[in-house]
């Protein structure tokens, strides 16, 4: 079930410190849809989620969000994670329950069983006690994914969210994702990998020269569009 | 037998010094350490050992104002560290300059400034005592402070209990997810001053922090759980807190090194024979690979 739009860029301008990033993206991103953020290195991308989950102010613009900020989540590349802390699968995906529960609010039989459903669904039910510095890439990948699932997110910010990850997690978590966005939930993704591409994207936003410019999956990756990779232009 | 034990366990107790030292050492012993343990899994160990410096020029003006009342100098103490925990985080953010480096200045503007005032005021045994502090001196007054101060302490982490694994865990998260995110870092530094505060009058302002930072980090050689490290660090806090006490009783040692050097003595039999990354453990890890798997 399609809604509206939750998220709606306005001439947006950015910059990263002294360096102008983006100038003057506009834009609709559909709600219940995923959309792929593509773009070669150093294009604006991460710059343009920092922007989206409200971390970076923008220098002129602006950015409309809907989604209550407690309901957006954010996998950044770079992960803040703090891996040597004792913490248990199963207790990185209950925090998940922050928007319902908050700091204090002691978790039921109910929460419980939703978060082991979560575990399996993302087949990491069998780490669930494990701590979180014993995991492997994928299963931590899984592991957040599994967060976000507990927190209901509606608005989710990927990135680069298959980067060095096993074939199988990918596998896994392509399904969970498209069906986050046929529930209804904004999903933006950074990507590289066209194959990727073109089996998650509804819609494409390209970064490129300081501009966006939005395009259909299947004109990306159209045989011999060099679009491909690190997201250079493709032919018009 | 028997008789022997009750002379070395039972007898000390006898005195009430010694009864309100080792209430007020329990206290400490569990307020502290799960505050310790926070610490080490944030890469903070040695903000204690700053912070306690930066008690100390409030302490010695409460003492310079009111004379030896414990409650004016606990009173300076706090607002002081406070103050500095401020100033470090206000320097750290508007000049980019890390908190640790920020903290580090602070400390040793307040360690010197905390020494003159004392100097200026008091003689040298103030000095002493108020950088080793004397257990066996805390009166009444000094142990209700001690036992109100801890009880804010424990009930506070409490509450705050999850923000604070959430914000060690992943800030960016608890950023996204609630206003507050920013206290929480705050909120814990204040209770690290506060704990210090309790801790000066029984430790010594230098070694409060021992009692903190001690059994964390000893627990880290035999638990991987966040609860497993803060009971175990709790046990051990005062197990060392109350033979502490007792060896300076019987053998007539000063308590706060006592109390510190028997905690000690745990982190090194630890590091030791502990389950894990200990010394043991590496032998045993190279031991194995012969076996099957």
């Amino acid at each position: 079930m399609a809604r509206a739009s939750t998220l709606r860029l306005d001439d947006l301008h950015l910059a990263q410190g002294q360096r102008s990033v983006l100038e003057g993206v506009s834009g609709t991103v559909a709600g219940g849809a995923v959309t792929a953020l593509i773009g070669a290195n150093g294009a604006g991308k991460t710059t343009l989620v920092k922007a989206l989950m409200g971390e970076l102010d923008p220098l002129a613009g602006r950015v409309e969000c809907t989604v209550p900020r407690a309901r957006r989540a954010w996998l950044p590349q770079q992960l803040a994670l703090d891996l040597s802390f004792p913490m248990s699968v199963e207790e990185l995906v209950m925090t998940g329950t922050w928007p319902s529960h908050g700091a204090l609010k002691g978790y039921c039989a109910a929460h419980y069983r939703r978060g082991r459903e979560i575990m399996a669904r993302l087949g990491i039910s069998g780490v669930a006690h494990r701590p979180l510095g014993e995991l492997s890439g994928g299963q931590r990948q899984r592991a957040l994914i599994g967060r976000t699932l507990m927190q209901e997110a509606e608005l989710l910010l990927l990135d680069e969210p298959f980067a060095n990850i096993d074939a199988k997690t990918v596998d896994i978590l392509m399904p969970i994702i498209r069906q986050m966005a046929d529930d209804g939930a904004t999903v933006i993704v950074v990507l590289h990998d066209m194959d990727h591409l073109k089996r998650l994207a509804d819609d494409v936003l390209l970064l490129r020269d300081g501009g966006g410019e939005w395009l259909s999956p299947a004109a990306i990756a159209a045989p011999g569009s060099p679009a491909h990779a690190a997201g250079g232009a493709p032919h018009a | 037998m028997l008789d022997l034990l009750h002379a070395w366990l039972i007898a000390p107790f006898d005195y009430g010094f010694m009864r309100r030292a080792v209430v007020g050492g329990l206290a400490l012993s569990l307020a502290a350490p799960p505050l310790g343990v926070f610490l080490m899994l944030r890469g903070m160990s040695l903000i204690g050992d700053a912070m306690a410096h930066a008690i100390l020029p409030g302490v010695a003006l409460g003492f310079l104002l009111a004379g030896f009342s414990l409650p004016a100098m606990s009173l300076g103490g706090v607002l002081f560290g406070l103050a500095v925990a401020l100033l470090a985080g206000a320097v750290s953010r508007m000049g980019g300059q890390r908190e640790d480096a920020a903290m580090a200045s602070f400390f040793i503007i307040s360690l010197a400034a905390g020494v003159m005032l004392i100097s200026l005021g008091g003689s040298s045994v103030d000095l002493t005592h108020v950088l080793f502090g004397s257990v066996l001196a805390i009166n009444s007054t000094a142990l209700v402070l001690i036992a109100g101060m801890t009880s804010v302490i424990v009930v506070t982490l409490a509450i705050m209990f999850r923000a604070l694994v959430v914000e060690c865990l992943d800030p960016l998260f608890l950023r996204g997810q609630s206003r507050y995110s920013g206290w929480v870092h705050s909120v814990f530094l204040g209770l690290l001053v506060l704990n210090l505060t309790a801790g000066f009058q029984t430790l010594g302002t230098l070694m409060a922090v021992g009692l903190m930072m001690l059994p964390a980090t000893s627990a880290r050689f035999w638990s991987k759980r966040l609860e497993g490290l803060i009971g175990l660090a709790i046990v051990l806090a005062m197990l060392s807190s109350t033979g502490g006490l007792l060896l300076s009783f019987h053998l007539d040692l000063p308590s706060g090194p006592s109390i510190i050097l028997l905690a000690g003595a745990g982190y090194l039999v630890s590091a030791l024979c502990g389950r894990y990354h200990s010394l043991a453990a590496r032998f045993r890890r190279r031991a194995r690979p012969l076996e099957r798997p």
